[in-house]
């Protein structure tokens, strides 16, 4: 119904919106006022780099730019920073969506594990030279390997809770358009 | 067939693209150089956005937070008949307690009572219900559901019922943000008893916050207590912060007496700042012995308005005799003894 009315892109856009403001809700909630828990996985990172790999033309920069900065603003992180850094990670995948609508799955979730790191270390690393208080190396690091772990159910998840998957050479859409 | 392919239009707009996506993160680093540079400022805005956002989606938190809490308290049904074991021996252990406590109390008040001892009036509280915590492992803070407009201010030491949880940082009008102790850029001065050695409390993420800074390390043992002090007038002197204990790393780390497990409702204190001593000289000096007016010996009686003393058996022959000096001498409430 909706996806008559609106179309594909903007209803994909919408449930991205939505999954989104799920995880951060959900992250917001006063469950854990101790301190001490090794940190899970970064979902929306996750979400975002699949996505980008399936569907780029569902996910506008502007719209993940917002995203991550609405994040950045409400989970206490230097604004700014995390989401400057995973726009260009999801701007490099999308720079790369023809090579990596060819590759299979294990490469796949090579390539977005180097994107993650790289964005993790950058990140680092500028808050290093500006001087910004951290938590330690390994306690974030760990943030980081669980989402490389958590990716492949990101992705298990979007495949077939929302059968969103790479489309194939020469598939067309409803219009009879190439994907 | 019928319509055109796009892709051609898409040619176009790809530069465009690009120099809009270039655009966005000049933006976002111009933002975090920005919170670098200033950061009151950007916090500020920080904390006007969440005070914009998150009340609107208090009425959805609640429930959930409180539907998890129940499952936690489900689970503990479980174990029903050892908590109920363990609940008797503590109860019996507490009743001693509870007798200690009373004599503490009346030793308490009847020591107060000779000081004429005023607690501060201004030390009063607002309580505040936990809308959020930080959302992420690296950041220990909470989000109360009062600010600007209940009149928190920036600093006031917030607790449980029982000991200190953090300190104000951040204000928006709605709302505002609890440092949590834990926080690892909390560093609040706290004092030892009874040995009476300062040290400072730096939350390192963990839940056992180190002492820093202290003197004689050697003089602590595990079970003094700690308390805040006043200086640097940074909180109150005088609330319970927790228990020294060793560490496993043999730090002197500090058991909070909070129950950070359930931050559910957390009171402000309203503490308002001591007159600051600006000049810098004047202590120094010796000053020149003032003449006492004349007629005053020693201290100062009690003024008139005072509630008459705790201890009944005493208080009607006192004022008896206080009346009646003040009626033969006619001076103004003076002693004169």
């Amino acid at each position: 119904m909706i996806n008559a009315l609106i179309g594909p892109v903007w209803l994909h856009r919408l449930i991205f919106l939505g999954v989104a403001l799920v995880i951060t809700f959900v992250r917001l909630l006063p469950l854990q006022t101790t301190a001490g828990h090794l940190p899970g996985p970064d979902l929306l990172l996750c979400l975002i780099f699949a996505w980008m790999v399936r569907r780029p033309e569902y996910l506008s920069a502007l719209m993940i730019g917002a995203v991550v900065l609405a994040e950045d603003m409400l989970l206490m992180r230097p604004p700014g920073l995390w989401a400057a850094l995973v726009l260009m990670g999801a701007e490099f995948i999308r720079a790369r969506s023809a090579l990596t609508r060819e590759l299979n799955f294990g490469v796949e979730w090579l390539l977005v594990a180097g994107v993650i790191f790289g964005v993790f270390f950058a990140n680092r690393t500028i808050l290093d030279m500006a001087f910004v208080d951290q938590p330690s190396f390994g306690f974030s690091l760990l943030q980081i390997i669980w989402s490389v772990v958590a990716y492949p159910a990101v992705v298990a998840l979007s495949r077939y809770g929302l059968d969103l998957y790479k489309p194939a050479m020469g598939q067309v859409d409803s219009f009879g358009r190439r994907m | 067939m019928a319509k055109p392919r796009t892709y051609d239009s898409e040619d176009f707009s790809r530069p465009l693209r690009r120099v809009l996506v270039g655009f966005s993160v000049v933006l976002f680093l111009a933002l975090f150089v920005l919170w670098r540079i200033d950061s009151p400022r950007v916090e500020r805005f920080r904390m006007a956005l969440i005070d914009k956002v998150v009340p609107s989606f208090a009425w959805a938190m609640a429930p959930v937070t409180k539907l998890s809490t129940m499952v936690d308290n489900f689970q503990s049904y479980g174990r029903l008949y050892e908590q109920n074991q363990q609940l008797r021996e503590e109860l019996q252990q507490m009743k001693a307690w509870k007798e200690a406590a009373l004599q503490l109390e009346q030793k308490n008040a009847r020591l107060l009572d000779l000081n004429n001892v005023r607690l501060d009036p201004m030390l009063t509280h607002i309580t505040g219900v936990v809308l959020t915590d930080s959302g992420s492992p690296f950041r220990q803070s909470v989000l109360l559901n009062v600010g600007m407009r209940d009149g928190i201010q920036d600093g006031w030491a917030t607790m449980d019922g029982i000991g200190l949880v953090g300190r104000i940082s951040g204000v928006g009008n709605r709302t505002s943000r609890v440092i949590l102790l834990t926080d690892s850029s909390s560093r609040i001065p706290v004092i030892v008893q009874p040995s009476g050695q300062k040290a400072v409390l730096s939350g390192d993420n963990s839940m056992l916050p180190p002492l820093d800074f202290l003197e004689h390390s050697d003089q602590i043992q595990p079970g003094d207590q700690v308390v805040s002090t006043g200086d640097g007038n940074v909180f109150p002197a005088g609330l319970l912060v927790g228990q020294v204990a060793m560490g496993a790393d043999k730090r002197l780390r500090v058991v909070l007496a909070a129950n950070y497990e359930r931050l559910e409702f957390l009171r402000v204190l309203r503490s308002y700042a001591s007159a600051p001593i600006t000049d810098t000289g004047a202590l120094l000096v010796p000053l020149p012995p003032r003449p006492l007016p004349t007629g005053v010996q020693g201290p100062l009686m009690p003024a008139a308005g005072l509630p008459a003393a705790t201890q009944p058996e005493e208080a009607g022959t006192a004022a008896e005799s206080t009346a009646s000096q003040t009626i033969t001498d006619g001076t103004t409430g003076a002693r004169s003894d």
